[in-house]
């Protein structure tokens, strides 16, 4: 096989062949999925001045909610705002919680989970994972998740996944999961590849989990 | 579909395959290698223009596979005081692998890692790699030569035995 390389380096080079293409490798993933990723990138290096931009809100927003509670009406749930660094879980507008991934940071999954639990939300947070079980159960992550500049999903919206890569606040109606159902979050919060997935999974269910995510119905990617 | 998207297309599927295998003989780990080569294919999509008339393609979407890698790693590490999160492990390869063997690629110079991924996975010849890497042949054939001197080292004499 290398024949030009000297037989014992050759025997060696083959040893490593052998070894790794033993290994089950995962199938490509569809293509379409590599396109919309490198349309995320385009977007991302085209539009590179205006994510800065929103990077500054986003800070500013911290700034103003850390030190004097959360802003406009008060929460309704009894759980008590969490402002971190890496991402926010604060109640309202109405019955709803706001999630917001800064970006430029890495959010830690349990934190996430956690800040969501106490406002209700029962929650599969990964970090670099996006999972899924093979059923998506009703009513539809469109019922659940409205994502950031898009109008609410409509009623009967597909059972999902929703993914989005713009920074913003993401509103989630924790009212809305049914019992036995959890919202799976995964994300990647690379410069330069910023991913937030969610779809709704049966809790205990098995969990298909790739590094890559489905290519959803209502997303933006 | 176009002309250049059906180019690239086969291009994809033909390459998806030996270009994961060449990133994870590197990375030491399949989850990040897929991630690394799907980054990679992605920006070969983006700049298909340019990656068709590349003299080796896949040598193209093996290198920026690495070098997304390594820009991971860097800004991993910048961010482990904030993390605790579960992104992968350096290595994922329970089954299937020699661990000695695994151990050895992981810890060779990266650019010696690089060669052996070109020369094995993608059966690229000295003088494209060289000319791939932008350096002399001479060089490819000592970063080969060492590298092949360390793994002879760390792969147990049975296994070195076996292969013809």
């Amino acid at each position: 096989m290398y024949g030009n390389d000297d037989p014992d380096d050759s025997a060696v080079l083959s040893a490593v062949h052998d070894s790794i293409s033993r290994l089950p490798m995962p199938a490509a993933p569809h293509l379409e999925a590599i396109t919309a990723r490198g349309r995320t990138r385009r977007r991302r290096r085209l539009g590179g001045l205006s994510i800065a931009g929103a990077g500054a809100c986003a800070a500013l927003v911290v700034g103003l909610t850390g030190g004097s509670g959360p802003a406009g009406p008060a929460p309704q749930h009894e759980a008590p705002p969490v402002h971190l660094a890496a991402f926010s879980v604060v109640a309202g507008p109405g019955g709803a919680t706001t999630l917001t991934l800064y970006p430029g940071q890495v959010a830690n999954p349990n934190a996430v989970r956690q800040a969501l639990a106490e406002h209700g939300i029962p929650a599969l947070v990964t970090a670099g994972r996006f999972c899924r079980t093979a059923d998506q159960p009703a009513p539809g992550v469109g019922q659940v998740v409205v994502l950031p500049y898009r109008p609410p999903q409509p009623i009967g919206g597909g059972p999902g996944p929703v993914r989005t890569g713009r920074p913003g606040p993401i509103v989630i109606y924790g009212s809305a999961i049914p019992r036995g159902v959890k919202l799976s979050i995964g994300y990647r919060q690379d410069p330069g590849n910023r991913e937030i997935s969610f779809t709704l999974i049966q809790a205990g269910a098995p969990l298909t989990c790739t590094s890559i995510p489905d290519t959803g119905p209502h997303g933006d990617d | 579909m176009s002309h250049e998207n059906t180019e690239f297309a086969e291009f994809f599927q033909a390459s998806w395959e030996p270009c994961l295998r060449a990133v994870v003989a590197s990375t030491g780990s399949v989850q990040l290698a897929e991630d690394q080569v799907a980054e990679a294919f992605a920006r070969a999509w983006l700049s298909w223009r340019k990656v068709r008339r590349h003299p080796a393609p896949r040598a193209w979407v093996v290198r920026t596979a690495l070098n997304a890698g390594a820009s991971w790693w860097r800004r991993r590490r910048r961010e482990l005081p904030l993390a605790g999160h579960d992104a992968a492990a350096p290595s994922d390869l329970d089954d299937g692998l020699d661990a000695a063997l695994l151990t050895a690629l992981r810890h060779l110079p990266g650019r010696q890692r690089e060669v052996i991924a070109l020369r094995v996975f993608l059966d690229l010849d000295i003088d494209t790699i060289a000319g791939h890497l932008g350096i002399a042949p001479g060089t490819v054939r000592a970063h080969l030569s060492r590298a092949v001197t360390t793994l002879r080292h760390e792969l147990s004499p049975s296994q070195a035995m076996e292969v013809d």
